[in-house]
């Protein structure tokens, strides 16, 4: 057992860094190295929404703001790509306190509300400062790889992005067995009983708030060094947040790999869905007849399905009996 | 001078329907406690079926109503009793803003198929007209639309504080378990009254169809708009609700003449969050609106 959950991991890790090479062409690279930007954001989405409970409809504002950072130190500063790259994550970090702050003294449909609200108010800021951001024509940004062709590029960002999932998937696995990881699910469970048995549950929540954010700005950020046109319609779209929801809602937002699974189920499906049907309005319907179904009857998601817990608060209540009656066994 | 004038009077008309517009919120929300993303999904489709009502069979667009609200109606109560009844109680308010989103995005995706993704609007002669009382000018299909708003808010006001079903749904906003406990059906009438906000969905809707151009994705501008409003009134508040719709249209309207269109929406969104740092709860009733 202890060798294949440890073997499993790195077996997978191993096919998904040969994965460009495996596959016959370079759309195939390209449609991979888009569902692992997805898997990275939905993990570090799950940050804040699996262990805190916190519902953020809002996380595409970050991976925009992440993008036009990036963009904008790219374009008007000259800074190198890739010390753009991190700097401008940290700028949303540090932005991302400051919202958190203020969203996370609501909770249940109010935080919704004001993460929806965020990306709103993005939107509407980056289309309207024409003077910086290009506005609704959207902003121009070289490729960090001129030598490369398009291909070539795809492989680069894959692995890239790769390296990000990793990223958040070890933060998502260390928070996870941390006292702050504790204390955040402490807030999931209850929060006034966690307020008052001592977790700093404002700190914590913010923590959590910002920490989620900066991936996403990273992978905001990655984004627009690939595609090197940013679009304020998409980068603030509200659709890029609600994937992000529901890739780990269907996934388990309770598992480490949860958000993960989820990504590599919805993202080839919609990618599939472009091919069959074009662009058309369909896979919007799609998306929100799937985040019904999920939200009706596998709210615990996939994973949770499978290793067969029930559904419920995750320390179970049992008597003292109980208890002794397991320790004896 | 008369330039702030215009805008206010622009802005209290305006004012005037985001009241109807977010009346339909504060009863999902008192009944369910339920923040329905949807509700501005279902406006657009009201105003598409007014679309076609108006194009297909050359009507008024007014003539659509006897239609669409029976129909809105009964929507509203499936909707109920068909998806929100059926949420795990332990996480209502969370995941039935999830599941009303997914209706959302539903309701998009399908009028994008069928009506494609330009633009459609709904042009009366009358409405392209305005009036001028002392230099201000009304057009008349803001009139008109404050005029129809108006008179449905008064109707479901009157059946709110008159009617026995009134009473029932205002006792299971109030409280449940009590309204329970004397008997009233509240799971019916949750039902009802969602249908009874989606039947003002279907009004606004057609409004919204003489006033302004629309394109599927227009929701996602309201559901920003309407949110803003009912937290600043105070969630589960039909009356504060119509308050703050009525200060946020002025506001609206008053930037909107003097500063620029972005920073009026804008607005909206400023007083959202500072009505959720300064006073959570809402300004104007929302008792209720505490921990959700």
């Amino acid at each position: 057992m202890r060798t294949a959950s440890r073997g499993l991991p790195l077996l997978a890790a191993a096919l998904a860094i040969a994965y460009p090479w495996l596959v016959p062409n370079y759309y195939l690279v390209y449609a991979g190295a888009l569902t692992v930007m997805y898997a990275a954001m939905a993990t570090s989405w799950n940050l804040l929404g699996g262990f805190t409970g916190y519902v953020s409809l809002g996380h595409s504002a970050f991976f925009g703001l992440g993008a036009y950072g990036t963009g904008l130190l790219v374009t008007r500063l000259d800074v190198p790509w890739a010390l753009a790259l991190p700097v401008s994550a940290l700028l949303v970090t540090v932005f991302a306190v400051g919202v958190g702050v203020a969203a996370v003294r609501v909770r249940g449909a109010s935080f919704v509300i004001v993460s929806i609200a965020l990306v709103s108010m993005m939107n509407l800021v980056v289309q309207g400062w024409r003077s910086l951001t290009g506005g609704s024509t959207g902003l121009q940004v070289p490729s960090p790889f001129p030598d490369l062709h398009r291909g070539q590029t795809h492989m680069v960002f894959f692995h890239l992005f790769l390296v990000l999932l990793g990223l958040a998937l070890l933060s998502w696995w260390y928070v996870s067995r941390s006292r702050f990881g504790a204390g955040l699910r402490a807030i999931r469970e209850d929060e006034d009983k966690a307020e008052s048995l001592g977790v700093p549950t404002a700190a914590y929540k913010v923590a959590a708030f910002a920490l989620s954010a900066l991936f996403v700005a990273l992978a905001g950020g990655l984004y627009a060094l690939w595609f090197g046109s940013l679009d304020p319609i998409f980068m603030f779209s509200i659709l890029i947040g609600s994937y992000m929801v529901l890739m780990s809602l269907l996934g388990g937002v309770r598992h480490l790999y949860g958000p993960l699974l989820g990504a590599l189920i919805v993202a080839p499906a919609g990618e599939y869905f472009l091919i069959a049907l074009g662009e058309t309005q369909v896979h919007l319907a799609a998306t929100g007849v799937l985040l019904i179904l999920v939200v009706l009857f596998m709210p615990e998601g996939i994973l949770s399905r499978l290793t067969r817990r029930r559904p419920g608060p995750s320390i179970p209540e049992e008597s003292a009996g109980q208890r002794l009656e397991g320790a004896a066994r | 001078m008369s330039l702030l004038l215009q805008g206010l009077a622009l802005g209290v008309l305006t004012g005037g329907l985001y009241a109807l517009l977010s009346s339909g919120l504060s009863l999902y929300f008192g009944v369910m406690r339920v923040v329905m993303v949807a509700h501005p999904a279902f406006l657009f489709l009201a105003a598409y079926l007014t679309y076609t009502v108006h194009t297909v069979f050359g009507a008024d667009p007014f003539l659509a109503l006897p239609v669409t609200v029976p129909l809105f109606f009964l929507l509203g109560v499936a909707v109920q009793r068909l998806l929100v009844a059926r949420l795990a109680p332990e996480n209502v308010p969370m995941m039935s803003v999830l599941l009303t989103f997914g209706l959302a995005l539903t309701i998009e995706g399908l009028l994008g198929t069928f009506y494609t993704g330009s633009y459609k609007s709904v042009s009366m002669e009358y409405a392209t007209r305005s009036l001028t009382v002392a230099g201000v000018h009304l057009p008349y299909d803001k009139i008109i639309a404050f005029a129809v708003a108006a008179l449905t808010l008064g109707v479901l006001f009157a059946v709110l504080v008159k009617s026995r079903f009134g009473q029932a749904l205002r006792a299971t906003i109030q409280h449940r378990e009590a309204a329970r406990l004397v008997g009233v059906p509240t799971e019916r009438v949750a039902g009802y009254g969602f249908g009874v906000g989606l039947a003002t969905a279907a009004v606004g809707g057609t409004v919204l169809a003489l006033i302004t151009p629309f394109f599927p994705a227009s929701h996602w501008v309201w559901i920003g708009k309407l949110m803003a409003i009912i937290v600043v009134g105070g969630l589960g508040s039909v009356a504060g609700a119509a308050l703050a719709a009525v200060l946020l249209g002025v506001v609206e309207g008053v930037v909107l003449v003097t500063v620029d269109a972005t920073w009026a929406t804008m607005m909206f969104y400023v007083f959202l969050f500072l009505t959720l740092l300064a006073r959570p709860q809402g300004f104007f009733g929302g008792r209720l609106a505490h921990r959700f």
